[in-house]
């Protein structure tokens, strides 16, 4: 508390460059705050502990409240003109309705709960908070409105968690059926980061000194924060599954020559100087490690059978619908249907193909069945994204190419989809990343069984028998049931406490099942950009 | 296509007879189009012949009974306000407006003698004798060498596949002759003669329009249509591209749609004006049309009173 009066004295003693120092000072420190609030929403930081010798609680409240201080000073001293800034008249009506919100929840938080007063009292009480807040924000000139409501709002928090009416091991029996309840782990984090947010917002409205600039300066934070916090999410998932992962990976992983197992490359017999059991195996009585093979080979083929289905037929189509169709009641309907295609839960593709290709298949799940299922699947984002693709190729290309009497084909062939590919090819990323992850089609279509032995690897290019007589080719492998990652991830999860007399470790057993499969399906995406930034290059940097 | 005239039907160049004066919207009389003001006589060969052309977008009437002959081998410059409907006449020249799906033409436009609006005419073999360049220049994404050569290519005029690689029969030298060529006669090619095979779309906007017109040379016509070629280009790029034509004149017929009247007089050997409403109004000498108009509409046009 004393370091936020000094803040706040020298705030009006000092000049405008040091004032802006100070107001970048409040911007980082909420970006600090957000961070922290992040790390304990997932647990990276615990509340009970300390941090910095300080308990977290009580560090976070002291920087909340700190940062309440400093941004109402920077609306008061910008007020009576200690600062030179250049505010507008009014902080607007959306600075109050999102100044309003949060008092309102705390309003009538403290009147039903801390008071006791009931619920309607409580959503009185929460009305007429928002609404001051409201006026306060709306009423007076925008460096007041827009420090003030969110600096007290910053302040009462933080002198909650400092005063520990919050502390690690409050909590809010909310008295449901479902026993619900708001916990310290949770709300402390919340409150946190969107406090944080408030402040971030406030003191670089301050730091831009109010008015167009202050506005600017405001919105860059939040989108900046908004972009930085999606990457971060991302990243947090990814390195969630990949530290759960590993351990079940690595799980009896050996290097040296002859330790793998023997692997024929064109009829050329290869002995991988790498095991990783977890990756080389099925699941045996006798195995020293369990793996999960069958799945991975399973998708990876289930993506190339649909992607070698869906696309050509899909990019015939797009082509058929932007160049040869006339626009029209066909087309429009055509693109309904498409529409309504990609957005059919997944369920009901797999139904389909239960109840109509297995029938047609050897009258039992199989490799082909889940492939053609997933290319179904696949076609509509085909079709809509290459038809994008196609429509935006711009028309001077091919009035140019039929200007010099090539034919419609031809113009198509040179001109058309190699400046659409790109866009195609962006779609089939796109598809991609959806079916590989699919589940409930597998399920109904392709899926052997919970636990797959290494001999229900499909082999599908050494499974093609060549005969002399009609239809001349078979491949019993393609109407084999075998596994996909999805699915066996499912079936681990469903499979219960009776997974490890099976697997060994289960639960390792199932992270490890997730982290291939992130990682295969994050390889498809790599293969298709690198495809993608080829064919770009090649339009424009040849 | 006339937002502020309305013209009666019957207001067609081909029939001027006694009818009343049509009047405009703002009541100014429009005076009627007369057949001598069109009747351009001139020496040598007619390369194409247009005929009573009548064009319609839908319900819009924006080409009324055009008829013009284009001598062999000079500059035909089409000038006329936005609108007037040059460029759907130019687009005609080469059926382009096929393109269109709710054009729909009448008339008779003959190159040679011959006939092209019929059956049986071969679009491929017509629009590789009538060429074209745009408006915006558009080469496509691909190399300088590959966008000269990708007419020929597609007429099977040149083959460098893979096949043909493999089987010694490639064309390759014939094809970066006739890239050089194209280039030289587009006079383009000492400025990328180091990069052909760079991407088209990095050249700068006149060298873009130059390399369209090398690009409309390489399928060797006979006729080349310009539509406003020069429009999108600075004052340097211009006079590059009018020197380029005044060049092409010698061995090509040109016909160029142009909004700068200016270039019009300096290139052309002969004007056409068109005027709001589709109507071809003047038709002559480029020296006689702009100096000595017969139509007193096309003179307040061209002096700038209107359009």
């Amino acid at each position: 508390m004393a370091g936020a009066g000094r803040t706040d004295t020298r705030l009006v003693e000092s000049e405008t460059t040091e004032t802006d120092a100070v107001a970048g000072v409040a911007v980082g420190l909420s970006a600090v705050l957000f961070a922290l609030a992040v790390a304990a929403l997932f647990e990276r930081v615990s509340l009970t502990g300390s941090l910095f010798g300080v308990p977290t609680v009580t560090l976070l409240g002291g920087l909340l409240t700190a940062l309440g201080v400093a941004v109402i000073a920077f609306g008061v001293g910008s007020r009576f003109g200690y600062v030179e800034t250049n505010p507008d008249p009014s902080a607007g009506l959306i600075a109050g309705f999102g100044a309003a919100v949060p008092w309102v929840l705390i309003g009538g938080s403290v009147a039903s709960q801390t008071l006791g007063l009931g619920v309607g009292v409580g959503a009185v009480a929460g009305v007429a908070t928002g609404a001051v807040a409201f006026a306060a924000s709306v009423l007076p000139r925008e460096d007041l409105g827009s420090t003030v409501p969110l600096g007290a709002l910053l302040g009462v928090t933080g002198l909650v968690f400092l005063t520990g009416v919050i502390g690690p091991t409050w909590v809010w029996e909310l008295g449901w059926a479902q026993q619900a309840a708001v916990t310290a782990e949770f709300l402390i984090p919340v409150s946190t980061l969107f406090s944080a947010l408030y402040g971030g917002w406030a003191s670089a409205k301050a730091y831009g000194g109010f008015g167009a600039r202050g506005r600017h300066m405001g919105a860059y934070v939040l989108v900046y924060v908004n972009a930085l916090s999606i990457v971060a999410f991302l990243f947090i998932l990814v390195a969630f599954v990949v530290v759960q992962g590993i351990p079940g990976l690595l799980n009896g992983t050996e290097f040296g020559f002859g330790t793998g197992p023997t692997t024929s490359v064109f009829g050329v017999s290869v002995a991988l100087p790498v095991s990783v059991p977890f990756l080389m195996n099925g699941v045996a009585l006798f195995n020293d490690f369990q793996g999960v093979l069958p799945a991975i080979v399973g998708t990876v083929w289930l993506v190339v059978g649909a992607v070698v289905l869906a696309v050509p037929l899909g990019v015939g189509a797009a082509l058929f619908l932007t160049e040869y169709a006339d626009r029209g009641r066909f087309t429009q309907v055509v693109e309904v249907a498409t529409n309504g295609l990609w957005s059919t839960p997944s369920i009901v593709f797999g139904l389909f193909g239960f109840a109509f290709l297995i029938p047609r298949f050897g009258n039992g799940k199989s490799l082909l069945s889940g492939m053609i299922t997933l290319g179904f699947m696949l076609l509509p984002l085909v079709v809509i994204t290459s038809r994008e693709a196609m429509l935006s190729v711009p028309d001077e290309y091919r009035d140019a190419s039929a200007a010099l009497g090539v034919s419609k084909w031809q113009t198509i062939r040179s001109v058309v989809l190699p400046a659409a590919l790109p866009g195609v090819v962006t779609g089939v990323i796109l598809g991609v990343g959806r079916i590989a992850g699919e589940t409930a089609p597998i399920l109904l279509t392709m899926a052997g069984g919970t636990f797959v032995p290494g001999s229900q690897t499909a082999d599908v290019i050494g499974g093609f028998q060549f005969t002399s007589a009609p239809p001349f080719v078979a491949n019993p492998e393609l109407l084999q049931a075998t596994s996909a990652l999805p699915y066996q991830l499912y079936a681990l999860i469903t499979a219960g406490v009776g997974a490890s007399s099976n697997v060994g470790n289960a639960d390792e057993f199932r992270w490890a099942t997730a982290l291939v499969l992130l990682v295969v399906v994050l390889s498809f995406y790599a293969i298709g950009i690198a495809t993608r930034y080829y064919f770009r290059r090649r339009l424009k940097h040849t | 296509m006339s937002e502020n005239t309305t013209t009666t039907p019957q207001t067609q160049t081909a029939q001027t007879d006694a009818d009343p004066s049509p009047t405009t919207t703002t009541g100014e009389t429009v005076e009627q189009t007369r057949d001598e003001w069109t009747d351009y006589e001139f020496r040598g060969e007619a390369k194409m012949a247009v005929e009573d052309l009548d064009v319609h977008y839908g319900d819009d009437h924006a080409l009324k009974g055009v008829s013009m002959e284009i001598p062999e081998e000079s500059v035909t410059a089409l000038i006329g306000p936005s609108g007037c409907g040059k460029s759907t006449y130019l687009r005609c020249l080469n059926r382009m407006n096929d393109r269109v799906s709710s054009a729909r033409i009448d008339g008779s436009v003959k190159l040679d003698g011959r006939e092209i609006y019929q059956d049986g005419v071969n679009l491929v073999e017509l629009r590789k004798r009538v060429g074209m360049v745009f408006q915006s220049p558009n080469p496509f994404p691909k190399t300088i060498r590959e966008n000269i050569a990708y007419g020929p290519k597609k007429h099977g005029d040149l083959d460098t596949g893979l096949l043909a690689r493999l089987l010694n029969r490639s064309d390759a030298d014939e094809r970066d002759d006739l890239v050089e060529r194209c280039l030289r006669d587009a006079a383009l090619w000492d400025e990328v003669s180091d990069r052909l095979d760079d991407n088209a779309l990095g050249l700068s906007g006149g060298q873009q329009q130059r390399l369209c017109i090398a690009r409309c040379l390489s399928v060797d016509p006979e006729v080349i249509l310009m539509d406003e070629p020069a429009s999108a280009l600075d004052p340097i790029a211009t006079a590059k591209i009018e020197d380029l034509i005044d060049d092409l004149s010698e061995e090509y017929t040109v016909v160029i749609v142009t909004h700068n009247m200016q270039q019009a007089a300096r290139i052309s050997d002969q004007t056409a004006v068109f005027l709001t409403g589709g109507e071809l109004v003047e038709y002559g000498d480029t020296d006689q049309v702009f100096e000595n108009p017969h139509s007193e509409r096309v003179e307040d046009y061209i002096t700038g009173k209107f359009g």
